[in-house]
């Protein structure tokens, strides 16, 4: 069977991330989510002397770069907001499956910035994958 | 329809606030990994994900949890989470479609369940299950739909 690329980065993706997912729980069984957070920027620094593009990183455009540091901001943005609302009151039995919803903006938005379309089996695809995520995050 | 007590705990708006952002956070992926390669992609995200850290840092007044395992853990996390930020960039810029390679990259809790259960004896509820279910046919379709 022949995979996409993308589809074999995807499948590293979800190793890392579920990994994630479990140190999440330990690390929070001894501190806050919040300096859970914190460290876990920390945990990004130490990468960042293997990743660091030397002068090349001048040449890539104002625009790409901004797209860059923003997607940065947006996902602790996102993170903070989590937390946020598990702390004003949201239960996480609710609070986890709604926020897991985040794709299907990207499912809205991309036909419109990116001029993608779809097409059915994918997005039977992407309904099961949304199922998917809210159950399991119950 | 909600209950109009929903809309208005803030609870609510917080978790609206987290979908949008990590939607954003998904497109800005992806364009701007149109020209910027995988590693230096999670070189500039870092440090779009610091003034975050530092208004925590601000809003707690400085003061951290003295806990060894929980430091460990969380920058443990941390480098974890950046080798998959890797690979989440990495598939975007290998092509294929936005709203796919996001839902698809979004079933990681599939491999934390399953950790879950296997690592910390965690039980699946039924919900779990059928849950799995529904990423498996997820990820068969993925793979054969492009």
């Amino acid at each position: 069977m022949h995979l996409p690329p993308w589809f074999c980065y995807a499948a590293v993706v979800l190793v890392a991330w579920g990994v994630v997912g479990l140190l999440q729980k330990l690390s929070t069984n001894y501190i806050s989510a919040e300096s859970s957070l914190i460290w876990l920027v920390v945990g990004f620094f130490v990468l960042q002397p293997f990743l660091y593009p030397g002068r090349v990183l001048f040449g890539y455009s104002s625009r790409s770069l901004g797209w860059a540091l923003l997607s940065g901001v947006f996902n602790a943005l996102g993170a903070w907001a989590l937390f946020a609302a598990m702390k004003s009151g949201g239960k996480a039995s609710i609070v986890a499956p709604l926020t897991a919803l985040y794709p299907l903006v990207v499912v809205l938005v991309a036909p419109v910035i990116l001029h993608e379309s779809i097409n059915l089996l994918q997005g039977a695809g992407v309904v099961c994958a949304l199922i998917a995520v809210v159950l399991l995050s119950t | 329809m909600p209950k109009l007590a929903t809309l208005k705990a803030r609870w609510f708006w917080y978790s609206l606030l987290c979908v949008l952002s990590w939607g954003a956070w998904a497109m800005l992926s992806k364009l701007g990994s149109n020209e910027i390669p995988a590693d230096t992609m999670q070189f500039i995200f870092t440090f779009g994900t610091v003034p975050v850290a530092v208004a925590l840092l601000f809003a707690r007044r400085f003061k951290m949890e003295k806990s060894g395992k929980g430091i460990f853990y969380a920058v443990s996390n941390g480098v974890l989470s950046g080798i998959g930020g890797l690979a989440f960039f990495a598939a975007f810029r290998a092509g294929g479609n936005t709203a796919v390679i996001t839902a698809a990259s979004s079933l990681y809790p599939m491999i934390t369940v399953a950790l879950a259960v296997t690592i910390l004896r965690e039980r699946l509820t039924w919900l779990q299950v059928v849950g799995l279910g529904f990423a498996a046919v997820a990820i068969v379709i993925f793979s054969i739909s492009t």
